[in-house]
Parts: C-alpha cells; structure tokens; sequence
C-alpha cells in the first residue's frame, strides 16, 4: 500500500521526467499522471497534512478538507482532459509548463499556510507565463511581458499582505482574514488573479495570445484558484459580492464587443468568475457551494469552449469572427460541442451551468440583495446574446471562402469528453451536490419556475436581439479597456526614463569623462596643461562649442547595453542565496 | 421553439416558490426582463463604442 503524496509534487517532480520520455510513451506518461494524481488525491484524509517546522512555522503542504478537494477533483479532471487535447504537441517544453502550472495550481489548493501558498502561487504564474510565450509570436511576447509584470505586482501585495498578517498573526495558518492592513494588501493581490476590475486587464489581454492548447489550460487555473483563495480568506464581505456583480457585467457589455474570438472568450471568463465571487461575498453555507459548483462547471464550459475556438484557430488559422463563419458544414465535432459549451455557459435548463447559476441567485435572494440579483440576471442576459453572436458568426454566417477539416481525434474526443461531462452533470447534478463544502443545504434546480423564467429570459432576450443584429456585427477594432491607463503610464514611466532621466546621465557622464581624460592627461605629461585652456578656448571661438576632450555625448541609449551587467548582477545574487539556502539547511 | 413561446402563458401559472423582492410575484416577469434587459445592452454597448472604439494598431 502506497501511501498519498501531496498532488502537487506529482507534478511538479513529474514535469521533470518528460524531457526524458519520447514517442507514444511520453504521451502515455503525460496522460497517466492526472490519473494517479486523482487516485492519489482520493486516498487523502484531512489528518495528513504533510506539515514541516521551518524557522518556527509550521508549512502545510497538503490541507484536506471537502473545499480543498473539490478543487482538487476539477483541476485533475481538467487536467487530464486538456492533457488529451494537447497531446500532439511536440515541443516538451510546453508540456512541462502546463505540468508546472497544474502542480503549482494544486499546491495553492492544498497548501495551508501561507508562505507555501505564496511558492505555489508565483510557479503558477511563471509557468503559465510560457503557455503564452510558446506561440512564439510578437503579440505574444508583449502580452506575456504585460502579464507577468502585472502578477509580478499582485504577488508582492500578496506578500506584502503575508508579512503584514504574520507579524499581527503570529502564525500563517489559511483562515479568514479579520480588517487591518494585511486584509487589503491580500484582498488586492488575490483580487487580481481574481480579476478584479480595473486589475483584470490581464487576462483578456494575455489569453488570447496563448498557445491554442496552452489557453485551455490558462483558462481554467489562475483565476479559480484565486476563488478558491477568497472562499478561504473573503467569505462574506459585502465588497466582494458587490465587486462580483460588475465583474459580471462588466465582462459581459466588453464581450459583446469583441471580434477576437478567444478575447470574447476570456472577457466571459472575468463575467462568470464575478458570479463565484458574488457567491464567495455573499457568504451563507448555500452561496459558498454555489460559487464551489460555479468553479466546477465553469472549468468544464470554459475549457470547452476554449478547446472549439481553440481547434477553430488550429485548423484555419484564423481568430477573428469576421474572418470565421461557414464552419459547421466542415467541423460538426467542434460546431456541435461549442453550442452545448455555449448553452452550458448561459446556464440554459438541462445543462451544467443552469444547476450553479440557479444556486448563486438563490442564495442571493435568500440573502436579501435585491441590486446584486438584478446585476447578475442581466450579466445572464449578456452572457446568452454574446454567445449568440460568437455561435453565429464562427459557425453559421455566410462565408463561401471558408474551407477546413475536423481538429485531430485527440482534440475531438476531448471536446466530446467536456461537453459529455457538461451535459450528465445538468442532467444529474447529484453527482456535484455529493462533494460540495456543506452537506445538507437542501437546493432544488429543477422548480417549474426556475426553468420556465429562463426560458422566458432566453427567449424574450433571443426575440429583441435578432431586430437589433446589426448593433453586435463584429468589427476590426479594438475596444479600450482599463488597460489604457497602464499603458499610457508605462509609456510616461520609459519616457522618463529615456528623456530626462537619461539626459542627466549623459551629462554626468560627460562631465566625469572629461575630468578623467584630463587628469589622465597631466598624470602622462603635466608640460601639456597649458594646452588644455588653449583648446578650450579655441574650440569655443571657432566651433561654438565646448571642450569634451574627444567624448561626445551624442551617442543614444541603448537598452542592451546596461542589461548585461544587471542581469550578471542578478544572476550572482540568486546563486549566492541559492548556497546560502543549501548552508541552512546542511547545517 | 414552440415550448419556448409557450413560457410565456406557463409563465402565469406557475408561482415563484421563493418570491421574496415584490417582482417575482409578477407573472411571468422574467420575460419582461428579457426584453428589455437587451436592449439594456444594446444601449450600453453603443455607448461604450462611441468613446473607447479605436483601430486595430491604436496601440502600436
């Protein structure tokens, strides 16, 4: 009998074994992991918690309770199956990173203190940094520096938050957070892989550029694990539900807009998480296993549609809905899948999203919140016309041009496997009820007036947007968002840098330049001093100019040349700290 | 599609089992909401165009 491992290590110490593996065996490998991670996850019993002394604290590395493996359940459910969709791939590397990202992903999950949770936090977010760098395009790299800058902002909060809730605390157990200043130092690094608005900004500008399979996989972890952080430290803070409910609309009215079919996409993302965060603010025993049940259908739609746009793009390159349409006579697979992911996500009857929708808006009138109800109804609305509009113009609209293939088998059966999952899930939402948080919170999805108000809401919704379709044709533009305001102050910021800033440099530079030169030039031969006032004024009479002793200062800033020595600086710091890591420890 | 027609009547039979904010005692509310929740939409998203619609090299 083999005893349980903490599911992260799995992989994180697995991703170092697929450089080694090759052929049909790596694929095996690569989808075996998942399996056992889950048999291995199942075998879990909250009196292991893996925990270590580390100068006086104590980490937690695996922190079992039902919220922590219902998470776990759906990330390696998630996992295997976005594993099979990308299982193609050739390049090691970005498997490797996916294994990263899930490990580091896990880790936050199960981990019950906080400088572990922070470790895992910041390999999520590197690794997830490589899904988008692999496209290997310019875009890309500029969106992936946008994004890891902004993750790189939110982890010092959350480490700022850390210190600040230790040195109050004295301990770094995961709990609720009571109000002091940690509070909000936390509260904005979550809030940021939360998506938070205006900190989204992201994450419908990074998703996009990602690999085609490397999104599927973005799409599922940062922002759940960052709910999963809330229901642990947020519950029930009424900043936090109103602040769902915007994200909610929000993300719906610029999903509307989008012709990108992945940013449509990941603007929807920033819309549902806002429903989990509403449930996650709101609080009570009913909401908590709504937002919990939100994560676990949410995952599978999400990756879902992320794999059909996702085979879309794979197939005909194109990622633009002006440039898609016609698809559904080349790709039923895909076509087919995409609407049941699409009616999934608008949460219509018989599919998944219906069950945890229902619960989030029960809870939300039991909890007398009439403003939040009314927000999140209508971001349904939003939700059900934009999908409209994303199935029409990538599937149905008229595009003689278009000529394609269905997606490879692993990428059908995959989506066949998701949408199977969404579909029994609707029908039979035992089985989600079985492993939510609380047990016996009695919730009924089926009433007569649950299903016929949505029908209803569709319909009515569906009516007034046909009349109204030439408002949402989607055009060749992009649509500011708040990251305008980040762009335009990076931009101020390098200005600074380059213009003033760089000015300064040059002359103290000129002026120590001169004084060596001519130090140096009395040191070799002080009967040349007479010279130097001689030149001086020559020069000025005849040229104007002043005397630089043959330095100009002419010569502009070059960025590549004073990154070296910083990044060997740096490069000498983390080895440093890696042997004084390595003294600690041995001795 | 006729089902979904349909929901409009239904929609006066059946009662909200939980009707706890005045309008889900109005029957068949939900459809009303629908209506003119899109057009809700449509009014945000023209206004939202009007201002932060830009070309597609806007940031390059």
């Amino acid at each position: 009998m083999i005893s349980p491992f903490p599911p992260a290590f799995l992989f994180i110490l697995g991703a170092l074994l697929i450089p080694l593996l090759k052929g049909k065996l790596k694929q095996a490998y690569l989808l075996i992991m998942p399996a056992i991670a889950f048999f291995d996850i199942i075998k879990l019993s909250p009196d292991m918690s893996w925990s270590y002394s580390f100068s006086g604290y104590n980490l937690v590395f695996c922190n079992v309770d039902r919220l922590s493996l219902i998470i776990g359940y759906i990330f390696l459910i998630i996992g295997f199956l976005a594993i099979m969709y990308s299982i193609h791939v050739r390049e090691d590397g970005q498997h490797i990173a996916a294994f990263l990202y899930i490990g580091g992903s896990l880790g936050v999950v199960f981990s019950g203190d906080f400088f572990s949770l922070f470790a895992f936090w910041e390999i999520m977010a590197v690794a997830s940094l490589f899904l988008i760098l692999y496209q290997r395009k310019k875009e890309s790299l500029s969106a992936g520096l946008r994004y890891i800058l902004m993750h790189i902002a939110g982890g010092c909060s959350l480490l700022a938050g850390i210190i600040l809730y230790t040195i109050n605390k004295g301990s770094i157990a995961v709990g609720v957070i009571e109000p002091n200043a940690a509070y909000w130092f936390l509260l904005l690094g979550i809030g940021l892989n939360t998506a938070f608005i205006p900190l989204h900004t992201w994450l419908p500008d990074a998703y996009p550029e990602g690999t085609v399979t490397g999104s599927v996989f973005l799409s599922v972890f940062t922002t759940k694990t960052g709910v999963y952080v809330l229901a642990r430290c947020f519950p029930g803070v009424e900043f936090v539900a109103y602040m769902g409910g915007i994200m909610a609309l929000y993300g719906v009215i610029f999903a509307l807009l989008q012709n990108d079919a992945r940013r449509l996409l990941s603007y929807h993302i920033v819309s549902q998480v806002g429903y989990m965060v509403a449930g996650v603010g709101v609080g009570t025993a009913l909401a908590v296993n709504g937002a919990v049940a939100h994560v676990f259908n949410h995952i599978l739609y999400k990756a879902l549609l992320f794999m059909c746009i996702g085979s879309v793009i794979y197939m005909t390159g194109k990622r633009k809905l002006t440039e898609m349409g016609g698809l559904a006579r080349f790709m039923p697979v895909t076509t087919i899948t995409c609407i049941i992911a699409a009616l999934s996500i608008s949460g219509a009857p018989g599919f998944n999203g219906f069950i945890s929708k229902g619960m989030i808006l029960q809870s939300i009138v039991e909890a007398h919140r009439p403003v939040l109800e009314i927000m999140l109804t209508l971001a349904s609305i939003g939700t059900f016309l934009s999908f409209i509009k994303l199935g029409y113009f990538a599937f149905f609209s008229r595009n003689y041009d278009m000529k394609s293939k269905e997606a490879p088998v692993n990428m059908q059966l995959a989506m066949m496997l998701t949408a199977f999952a969404c579909v029994l899930i609707g029908f039979f939402p035992g089985i989600l009820f079985k492993v939510l948080p609380y047990q016996d919170i009695p919730y009924h999805p089926f009433t007569p007036s649950h299903i016929v108000g949505v029908i209803q809401l569709f319909m009515l919704a569906g009516a007034s947007f046909i009349l109204a379709k030439a408002m949402v044709v989607p055009h060749n533009a992009v649509i500011l968002d708040f990251d305008y305001f980040y762009r335009m102050a990076g931009r101020g910021l390098i200005w600074v840098c380059m213009v003033p800033l760089n000015a300064l440099r040059k002359k103290f530079q000129l002026f120590s330049s001169v004084t060596v030169s001519i130090i140096s030039r009395l040191a070799k031969n002080p009967v040349s001093t007479i010279e130097i006032p001689i030149a001086y004024v020559y020069q000025r009479i005849t040229k104007g100019t002043r005397y630089t002793g043959g330095y100009s200062s002419s010569d502009t800033f070059n960025e590549n040349l004073y990154r070296r020595p910083v990044g060997a600086g740096i490069f000498f710091a983390i080895i440093l700290f890696l042997a004084f890591v390595l003294v600690y420890f041995v001795f | 599609m006729a089902l979904a027609v349909l929901s409009i009547p239904i929609g006066f039979f059946v009662e909200h089992e939980h009707a706890v904010f005045p309008w889900h005692r109005i029957p068949s509310f939900e459809a009303i909401f629908g209506f003119f929740g899109t057009f809700v939409f449509i009014f945000a998203t023209v206004l939202l165009s009007s201002f932060a619609q830009k070309k597609e090299d806007f940031y390059d």
